[in-house]
């Protein structure tokens, strides 16, 4: 008798302890106040590999100062888009988000991302580096946190040298050293030299990474971009981008033959790395020599920022704060995302984990060998154009590229299946803005 | 007093299965109601689902990612399914037949090691293994005119390699399934059919398949349901690429709903496969009880 009643006792415990779990807890959305003091709530993927213990000091004077709390939760990037997807449906977004282009254009359409124009002073646009890259979709969306680290491409100095080569600076010099590069240098019938180390196939990492990597760089160089400027349709299978896709295309001979089983991240540290290629593309760091001389103290390394064709241009991605609409205190907020980005936080930040300078105060401290990126070449990267449908029209974008290389498509083909997709998703788009 | 303990010993059974039965209320029978709602909806997560009848499932109809992604988790049924069920059953036999000796235990233990894994483990040490070339792997598969290096890179092999590492990743799971069947056989079968003068095939087609074909028919509907609900290894190794030619029907609903804010279509998709596991559940317990009543 005892046993059974124990028992149903246990049982009715795990039920309550189950509804309790379930149950929504108020207490978990930010602005609760802790003690008379507010709390901002901050979502970031990881910046760097300490990254909670090394802001912690760096907040405790804006803390005291305003008398509030931050509570900073780390995403981890592989599922960073997931945590906002799910947190947006449970209606558990934070006061502050982390954001890169791809993610905005949903949040800006439903409300859920504010636009901080009227936050932002003369001296703010005086004193920041980059804010018109978080000027999107007719509003200031974005506040730069992380930018001026485009995708450059590295060359091998010692391969170069031996083929006699400069540095190049077009696509036609680009093309020449790749064809001259690619050899079988020890003689045993097999190319073990590329002249350009590509992967293109990034199973788990994110797909658009491919077009980060190596394709917007070629779309900007030819002169064209994703969207047309009244972002209905898109522009990227007009006569310059199929030009891009056609010379990427052109190029496979100069690639890995396993480039569509490699990732694009292992084909630059496996091959390039390796001295193994003439060429690799990878995201710069303005601490790369310091990187590069661990990870391949053999490598005789030097980069370009950017080709040119008709143009010059790479990508540089700029991920800003964002503040959410839901923000209990948007001027406390707007305050702390100033306090972040602005030059006494970042200059110190900057010491720890490397990165270019947001703001005219701040000095550059990184590699000089990577200085000339924040300085002569900085108008040779750009963000991406944000705009409708974009997550949708670049992954698929991505995927037709893939076919294309693999040979299952033309380029023009891949580039007008693409457009064309992206042109359905966008009238959709539009028709159900009317 | 007589009372109190009647009316205990009444309610009790319920008490017992009522954590497990709110458990599946919520998340199981609740999910697939959720599911299907708002599968009749234009919803990305953010705005409030707009209510679009059946809009989601005749979009369905003319998707060509959607008839890719079908036919690609068909590939993969086929491609597995029969493989993991051969490959269990005759692991299991040979397991069977020496299990009490070192190599036996060796061997179960070898096989199963893959089954304990995680998937995101296994498809990222087999798409380095393919990638890096390893000569003993390659010179391998050389042999047989394949090239390690395109495995994973066309769309003709991704789909294979990815689905042959499905089966070696869990043919073990189905092989301790039916070594449990084979070791409740009695010996005195065996042994009465030695006498008959039965040969080691004449054994393993007049004893052990036939009592073992409840458990065959279990392999097979498991590793149906498995093979339709492919993802992990998936993302891995392809990222359901190149050209889409590995994306899957839950890797598709997964992209729709987390890449391009399509949470309504995407609970369509879903409910579409749902449909199909039911439908396997449904074959599997005829087959089941069939079979029971046969026994």
């Amino acid at each position: 008798m005892k046993k059974k009643l124990v028992s149903v006792l246990l049982c009715t415990a795990m039920v309550t302890g189950l509804l309790a779990g379930c149950g929504g807890g108020s207490d978990d959305k930010g602005g609760s106040s802790d003690g008379g003091k507010e709390t901002i709530t901050m979502w970031c993927p990881p910046l760097d590999d300490n990254m909670l213990e090394n802001w912690e000091p760096l907040l405790e004077d804006f803390k005291e100062e305003n008398n509030c709390e931050i509570d900073i939760q780390i995403q981890p990037w592989e599922n960073y888009e997931e945590k906002w997807s799910t947190g947006a449906a449970s209606g558990e977004l934070p006061d502050i988000g982390y954001m890169y282009a791809e993610m905005f254009p949903t949040y800006i359409d439903s409300g859920a991302v504010a636009d901080m124009s009227e936050y932002i002073t003369d001296e703010d646009r005086e004193e920041y580096l980059y804010l018109d890259h978080g000027y999107m979709m007719d509003g200031q969306y974005g506040f730069p946190i992380v930018t001026g680290v485009p995708f450059v491409l590295y060359y091998n100095e010692d391969i170069l040298n031996s083929l006699g080569e400069q540095p190049p600076e077009t696509w036609e010099d680009f093309a020449r050293i790749c064809e001259k590069a690619t050899q079988d240098t020890d003689g045993d019938g097999k190319v073990d030299q590329y002249g350009y180390a590509v992967g293109f196939n990034n199973g788990s990492m994110n797909m658009l990474y491919l077009l980060n990597a190596y394709f917007y760089s070629l779309l900007w160089q030819a002169g064209t971009d994703i969207y047309n400027d009244d972002y209905k349709t898109v522009k990227f299978n007009d006569e310059a981008g199929v030009e891009a896709a056609e010379f990427f295309y052109s190029l496979k001979d100069y690639m890995p033959e396993n480039m569509m089983s490699l990732a694009a991240e292992d084909a630059f540290s496996t091959i390039f790395g390796q001295g193994k290629a003439a060429f690799g593309v990878t995201r710069s760091s303005a601490i790369q020599e310091t990187l590069f001389a661990e990870s391949y103290p053999d490598l005789n390394w030097n980069y370009v920022t950017s080709l040119k064709n008709k143009d010059y241009g790479t990508f540089g991605a700029t991920d800003c704060l964002t503040l959410s609409s839901q923000a209990e205190n948007p001027e406390l907020c707007m305050k702390l995302i100033k306090y972040i980005t602005g030059s006494e936080f970042m200059t110190e930040y900057h010491k720890i984990a490397s990165g270019a300078p947001l703001t005219k105060s701040e000095q550059y401290q990184g590699d000089p060998k990577m200085e000339r990126i924040v300085t002569e070449d900085r108008d040779k990267y750009r963000p991406l154009q944000v705009g409708p449908c974009g997550s949708d029209i670049l992954q698929n974008l991505a995927s037709e590229l893939q076919g294309m290389m693999e040979g299952s498509k033309s380029p023009q083909e891949a580039m007008d299946d693409a457009a064309q997709y992206a042109n359905q998703a966008l009238d959709e788009y539009w028709a159900d803005k009317e | 007093m007589k009372k109190r303990r009647k009316f205990l010993s009444t309610i009790a059974p319920y008490g017992y299965v009522m954590p497990i039965s709110l458990i599946l209320l919520t998340f199981v029978v609740g999910s697939v109601v959720i599911s299907l709602i708002f599968s009749f909806t234009k919803y990305n997560l953010l705005l409030d689902p707009e209510f679009i009848q059946f809009d989601n499932y005749k979009r369905m109809l003319t998707d060509p990612k959607m008839h890719l992604a079908v036919i690609n988790t068909l590939k993969v049924m086929v491609l597995v399914v029969p493989l993991q069920v051969v490959l269990s059953v005759l692991f299991s036999v040979l397991v069977a037949s020496r299990k009490h000796t070192l190599i036996g235990k060796i061997a179960k233990a070898a096989i199963f090691i893959p089954v304990i894994s995680s998937n995101a483990v296994v498809g990222t040490v087999w798409k380095t293994m393919l990638n890096a070339r390893i000569p003993v792997l390659s010179d391998l598969l050389d042999l047989f005119g394949i090239d390690t290096a395109m495995l994973l890179g066309s769309s003709t092999t991704a789909i294979v390699t990815v689905s042959m590492i499905m089966v070696w990743k869990s043919f073990g799971y189905y092989m301790v399934l039916n070594l449990a069947t084979l070791l409740s056989i009695p010996d005195s079968y065996y042994e009465a059919a030695k006498v008959d003068g039965g040969g080691t095939l004449q054994r393993f087609r007049y004893i052990t398949l036939p009592l073992m074909k409840p458990a065959i028919i279990m392999d097979v509907f498991l590793s149906v349901v498995s093979s339709l609900q492919s993802f992990e290894l998936i993302y891995t190794m392809t990222g359901g690429g190149p050209a889409n030619s590995t994306m899957t029907m839950v890797f598709y609903a997964y992209n729709l709903t987390f890449k391009t804010g399509k949470a309504g279509y995407a609970m369509a998709v879903s409910n579409v496969l749902f449909l199909l596991v039911l439908a396997v559940m449904v074959l599997q317990k005829g087959f089941m009880k069939r079979e029971a009543s046969e026994i």
